[in-house]
């Protein structure tokens, strides 16, 4: 089966919602998904976009019919102090029914590409730890998880802890 | 003792580069560190910068033993959640040792949310060493969670030859 990648555009953000929320729904943290067509437009086709994203595309059934969006990856550049520019993948998802077809590891390759080519010397994301399957496709593919080999901890402040660090104290 | 906390410029891509060493030194990872301030002054003050960076300065009187007025620094980026939206990632925060216990590391953390707020972030993302108790314990006091013990989340990462071969079979359509 022939699929296409390419860039998203402004009229791909219903698909990519739409995605975003499967994915979340495989994760069993659907609930979580607090942001709109309407915030993903603003963020990553205004002027400063906070992310890029790929999309997989299938052929319509018949020649009439439009492609359909069955996979995306959602990524953004980081920044090591040791090492420089990253590449950090945020989302990457292929649609239950597509998969086994090599669109994934089409959209990993696409990525690695692009991260040699904008100059990153790395690539970097976070699984669950409970995720098999997909600590096990990057693993096959020589990633370094890093939590186990280094022991780094993910953590979080959410908007609660921000807004009281931020709002200025008495000293 | 007093201090002042700014934005940093590219003049002080030198200063930020030695306490980056520093940091990796206290991290037991000193040979890792392969950039330079010239990396620095390229990367993070260019027209689409992709760090910014935050400096705590004492004055002259109150320099370092070696003479150094900066004695800190919050080395931070912008992220994104497809759930929640723009985020702040804080990759490194330091405080030299010898300035340590006065109020410069929580000013400098708080001084990042303020960034945080303004730009409308909506969380302040971070990971620590397992091992580096002192600031598991920072963090935690000023309300952060940790993912990796909470949730399960592991950081990954694809590099130098591995990175390579997954480019080697990339597609050429």
């Amino acid at each position: 089966m022939e699929y296409k990648l390419r860039k998203a555009e402004p009229k791909d953000v219903p698909d990519i919602l739409r995605l975003v929320k499967e994915l979340a729904k495989y994760e069993d943290m659907e609930h979580q998904v607090a942001l709109t067509e309407k915030d993903l437009l603003e963020d990553g086709f205004g002027e400063t976009p906070f992310y890029h994203c790929i999309i997989a595309e299938l052929p319509g059934e018949t020649s009439s019919q439009d492609p359909s969006v069955v996979g995306f990856a959602m990524y953004y550049f980081t920044y090591d102090p040791w090492v420089g520019k990253q590449l950090y993948l945020e989302e990457f998802y292929v649609m239950d029914r597509c998969r086994g077809l090599g669109i994934g590891s089409g959209i990993l390759r696409h990525l690695s590409d692009l991260a040699m080519k904008t100059r990153c010397t790395g690539m970097m994301f976070v699984v669950a730890e409970n995720n098999e399957p997909s600590v096990q496709f990057y693993k096959r593919r020589g990633a370094e998880d890093l939590s186990q080999e280094e022991g780094w901890r993910l953590f979080r402040f959410s908007k609660d802890s921000l807004v009281k660090m931020a709002t200025p104290s008495e000293e | 003792m007093n201090f002042k906390l700014r934005a940093a410029t590219k003049d002080d891509c030198k200063d930020i580069s030695r306490m980056i060493t520093e940091l990796a030194v206290y991290e037991n990872m000193p040979d890792q560190v392969k950039i330079s301030h010239e990396e620095l002054e390229r990367d993070g003050f260019c027209q689409n910068p992709f760090f910014e960076c935050l400096i705590a300065e004492v004055p002259e009187e109150q320099k370092s033993k070696e003479g150094f007025t900066v004695v800190g620094y919050a080395l931070y980026f912008y992220t994104y959640s497809t759930w929640m939206g723009p985020t702040v990632y804080l990759e490194d925060l330091y405080v030299m040792p010898e300035f340590r216990g006065n109020g410069i590391g929580k000013g400098l953390l708080c001084k990042v949310a303020e960034v945080a707020k303004k730009k409308q972030c909506v969380r302040l993302q971070l990971s620590v060493l397992n091992w580096n108790t002192p600031s598991r314990d920072f963090y935690a006091a000023k309300g952060a969670k940790d993912l990796t013990a909470t949730e399960g989340w592991h950081f990954i990462r694809f590099d130098g030859q591995n990175l390579d071969n997954l480019v080697n079979e990339a597609p050429t359509n």
